[in-house]
């Protein structure tokens, strides 16, 4: 739908270097990368505040790269919020309604809507200097959602709220992805947000997009040391979830791998920290609810501790001290067995 | 007593900047006080003071005007944009607040008496030497750098995203600065103008050379008190002292309690 081709921007601190990138209808696309990668002006350039020095954007087949931005119907929404605050969450809301000279009927209708879907139809009369930090992203987002853009672009949407606010408005954007399929651009540098909400995954380092794909292809497969070092996530797998025995079962690549802390159904994304998964030569008998059998593929040395990669069906990595790797006497292509407990395993 | 040896330096400068204090109030309340109550009413209400008045507020407010219209723009440009020579163009809009109005006054006199453009302004029946028309463009001269630094550092202070978020929003880049920019400066704005417009009333020096000091035709307040004291008579250059002491003490209330925020 959106093609971005080849976008070179140089605004002295942050460059755009070459970016080419294509954006689906419909889908989620998370941009992660470190700061001053130049996620920003990726956003910015797409959403047409600047023109880029090189390359083009091309939306629906049409050549949008000199459009103003007003006409492009791209909404973004920064993580300080930018609400207007001479005027309250109603006008806010309906600032872009305003421009589009739509009856007042019209936009008290639309607004009320939108501000119902984000539950703060009650704050419409407020100022949005009194609200809480959550009331006001979801008043920006109402802003955004509000114009039925073709594009909504999310700006570190989440960076600025507290925990527990930032895990309810990420199950909110990725409710409102659902129902409304809204094509969405979300920038970040958490990655639990890629796993619980993308459908594709664009790495940015120093300018470029240096990887995009499924984030189970590239948090597993890294194209490039940069990749592999800023995700430096290990064993994880997507899966689908059911539930079993008060625990949940993820069956994923066949393998099957018992949760306590998935809650749901569906597809999932899920980590296991390398520290918890015992190696051992012989099954063992423990609480512990998953157990595997497997063949040792990779060790590696790092001096103080030993990384062992194991294909059980899916790769899953243990990593053993010193003394414990001395005393197994692991060679690659053994046969070993990998227990952990089923709260090790960490759904998104 | 140890604790007094312990900060003698909090208590000599909170002393130094008290004693300040209260030489001001000192001043303020000699002059207010010197004549009678009924003589100092006698004096307001006369003609002469009533004209001072009518003719401050008249080109005070003029002289603001134009600084809104002439330093809103010019200080939106110096906090958005960036171009060459911004900062020599920063450095020059700030040389009136360094330069003695009299100064000024007489680059003003030279541009309106002597230049082409001067005489060619007079042609056309604007006539700015020993005019009021002088005194607003001596008041507007010497203030627009208040007026351009408040409103320079309100721009500053407001992210220019908000201006991304309303373009994306349907505005043009007019409709953005209209629409949010503007109403978010509204109290910087507020400030800027009250204090230019307060400046404008109390300015002398270069107002006297471009505008003369013409008793009947040019003479503001502080004209007013010029005059009158030259001739000896006290009380009326008290009530034009007292006037103007009333307006700077509300502007630089209006200014504290809503241009908190401004640095200039």
């Amino acid at each position: 739908m959106l093609q971005i081709d080849n976008i070179s921007k140089d605004m002295g601190e942050f460059v755009l270097r070459n970016v080419t990138l294509d954006i689906d209808r419909g889908e989620y696309l998370v941009i992660i990368g470190p700061t001053g990668a130049g996620k920003t002006i990726l956003l910015e350039t797409i959403a047409g505040i600047y023109p880029p020095d090189s390359g083009t954007i091309t939306l629906d087949g049409r050549d949008i790269t000199g459009l103003p931005p007003r006409e492009r119907n791209i909404c973004v929404v920064y993580q300080d919020y930018m609400l207007f605050t001479h005027l309250s969450v109603e006008e806010n809301i309906g600032f872009g309604l305003v421009s589009r000279k739509m009856n007042k009927d019209e936009i008290r209708k639309r607004v009320v809507e939108a501000a119902e879907l984000l539950s703060i139809d009650h704050l419409l009369h407020r100022s949005p200097d009194t609200l809480s930090g959550g009331e006001q992203q979801r008043t920006a987002i109402a802003r955004a959602i509000v114009m039925d853009p073709v594009l909504l672009l999310l700006d570190e949407p989440l960076s600025a709220l507290d925990g527990q606010t930032r895990v309810m408005l990420q199950k909110e954007l990725r409710r409102l992805h659902k129902r409304y399929r809204i094509t969405v651009v979300h920038v970040t540098h958490n990655f639990e947000e890629v796993f619980a909400l993308a459908d594709r995954v664009a790495v940015m380092h120093d300018g470029d997009i240096v990887q995009c794909g499924h984030p189970d292809e590239v948090f597993r497969k890294p194209a490039s040391e940069f990749v592999a070092n800023f995700t430096g996530v290990e064993n994880i797998f997507r899966g689908t979830c059911t539930p079993q025995d008060g625990a949940s079962a993820i069956t994923a690549d066949g393998l099957r791998i018992i949760s306590a802390t998935c809650n749901g159904e569906g597809e999932v994304y899920a980590t296991v920290r390398p520290e918890d998964i015992l190696i051992s030569r012989e099954p063992v008998t423990s609480s512990a609810r998953n157990s595997f059998q497997g063949t040792i593929t990779d060790i590696v040395n790092n001096g103080m501790v030993i990384k062992v990669t194991v294909d059980a069906g899916i790769p899953l990595v243990s990593v053993l001290t010193r003394q414990g790797y001395d005393h197994l006497q692991l060679k690659e292509g053994e046969e070993v067995y990998l227990t952990f407990k089923a709260s090790a395993v960490h759904v998104f | 007593m140890k604790d007094f040896r312990n900060s003698w330096l909090k208590y000599a400068t909170i002393g130094i900047g008290v004693l300040l204090a209260a030489f001001i109030v000192i001043l303020l309340t000699l002059i207010v006080t010197r004549p009678t109550l009924e003589a100092l009413i006698t004096s307001i209400t006369s003609n002469e003071i009533q004209f001072a008045i009518t003719l401050s507020l008249l080109t005070s407010l003029t002289s603001t005007f134009f600084c809104i219209i002439i330093g809103v723009p010019a200080a939106y440009a110096l906090a958005r944009y960036s171009f060459r020579g911004k900062n020599v163009v920063n450095a020059l809009l700030d040389m009136p607040l360094a330069l003695p109005p009299l100064v000024a006054g007489l680059g003003l006199l030279l541009f309106f008496g002597t230049t082409s453009f001067g005489r060619g302004l007079a042609d056309i029946g604007l006539v700015f030497v020993f005019t009021p028309l002088g005194i607003i463009a001596a008041q507007f001269f010497v203030n627009i750098p208040f007026m351009i630094r408040i409103m320079r550092s309100t721009f500053e202070s407001i992210s220019p995203r908000y201006e991304y978020v309303a373009k994306t929003l349907g505005c043009t880049d007019a409709q953005a600065l209209w629409r949010v920019t503007l109403p978010m400066s509204a109290t910087g704005f507020f400030a800027g103008s009250v204090i230019t417009w307060a400046k404008g009333i109390g300015e002398f020096g270069a107002a006297l050379l471009l505008a003369g000091a013409i008793k009947w035709k040019t003479e503001t307040l502080p004209i007013a008190l010029f005059l009158n004291m030259s001739c000896g008579n006290l009380n009326m250059a008290i009530s034009a002292a007292t006037i103007l002491i009333i307006i700077s003490l509300a502007a630089l209330y209006i200014f504290e309690r809503y241009g908190g925020a401004s640095r200039f």
